[in-house]
């Protein structure tokens, strides 16, 4: 059960020497391999006879503006390379315990950042398009009796969206624990399924999903 | 002992979080089956509400973790 507490990989030794966490130096993995990855897949883009990676890709992109579209409304533009990025980060975080590392989604550090950028992004978009009166009064909607309440969800949502991230990940990840000390061969295979693949998918989505909820949702004009 | 009991008791939120889940996926089933049509909205609508809903049983798992580790 050490897996749960959250390792330092190495110490930087500047200024009296600098932690750095497992956490960081998975994601910086992960940056590598993601930035190859994109590097390969956009060599030959043609813009008049796509093969068959860029139909791929190109169907990607569609799908993610497809649903920006729709769960922001008209001004989605903006929003979608911010929620795509988010959306590659988490899921190959997430998918990172297939590979044998430790997924850097486990550590509360990371899903607390990811939960605050999501956060000034929804209430940031709000004064960027209402205006500071038009997002000062968003907080008085539906009527002025809920202000404490609207306050009050400043803290409370990136706090629910760091927490649900980061306790599906735990969690899993201390099942997946607890069954390769049980059965160490096989049958970890079919949980993995469940455990690393789908339940990372559909919480990378739900991230997604709610953030772009939420900034639809301030932005929105009467 | 009296720590592994008030995990224990955390972790009873997830209760409350099955019951929720299991409540919107058959209503969500049952709309479908009424309305084909209308799926993909149905389906975006159950993911977030099954998201709010699961919220709860992390609560309560995190807060046995809590106990756990820094009881």
């Amino acid at each position: 059960m050490s897996g749960i507490k959250n390792q330092t990989a190495f110490t930087i030794p500047v200024l009296g020497g600098i932690p750095v966490s497992e956490a960081v130096l998975t994601s910086w993995i992960l940056m590598v391999l993601v930035m190859i990855l994109v590097l390969l897949l956009t060599r030959k883009l043609k813009p008049d006879r796509p093969g068959r990676v860029q139909a791929f890709l190109e169907m990607c992109v569609g799908s993610l503006n497809g649903f920006a579209q729709d769960s922001i409304g008209p001004r989605w533009r903006a929003f979608a390379p911010w929620l795509g990025t988010v959306a590659v980060y988490i899921a190959v975080a997430n998918l990172s315990g297939l590979l044998g590392l430790v997924p850097p989604t486990k550590d509360i550090s990371v899903t607390a950042g990811l939960a605050l950028t999501s956060v000034c992004l929804i209430y940031g978009s709000s004064f960027r398009f209402l205006g500071l009166r038009g997002g000062l009064r968003k907080f008085a909607e539906p009527m002025p009796l809920l202000i404490p309440i609207n306050v009050m969800e400043i803290i409370i949502r990136p706090l629910s969206l760091c927490m649900r991230l980061f306790g599906n990940v735990l969690g899993s990840f201390v099942i997946m624990e607890l069954i390769k000390a049980l059965v160490p061969v096989g049958v970890p295979v079919v949980f993995s399924l469940y455990f690393d693949i789908f339940d990372g998918l559909i919480q990378t989505i739900v991230f997604v999903f709610l953030t772009a909820l939420f900034t639809g949702e301030t932005i929105q004009e009467e | 002992m009296s720590v592994a009991i008030g995990a224990g008791i955390a972790v009873l939120t997830g209760i409350g979080a099955g019951v929720g889940i299991g409540i919107a996926t058959g209503k969500a089933t049952e709309a479908i089956a009424r309305q084909p049509e209308a799926a993909g909205q149905i389906r975006s609508s159950l993911l977030l509400g099954c998201a709010l809903a699961e919220a709860t049983a992390i609560y309560g798992f995190v807060i046995g973790l809590v106990v756990i580790f820094m009881g």
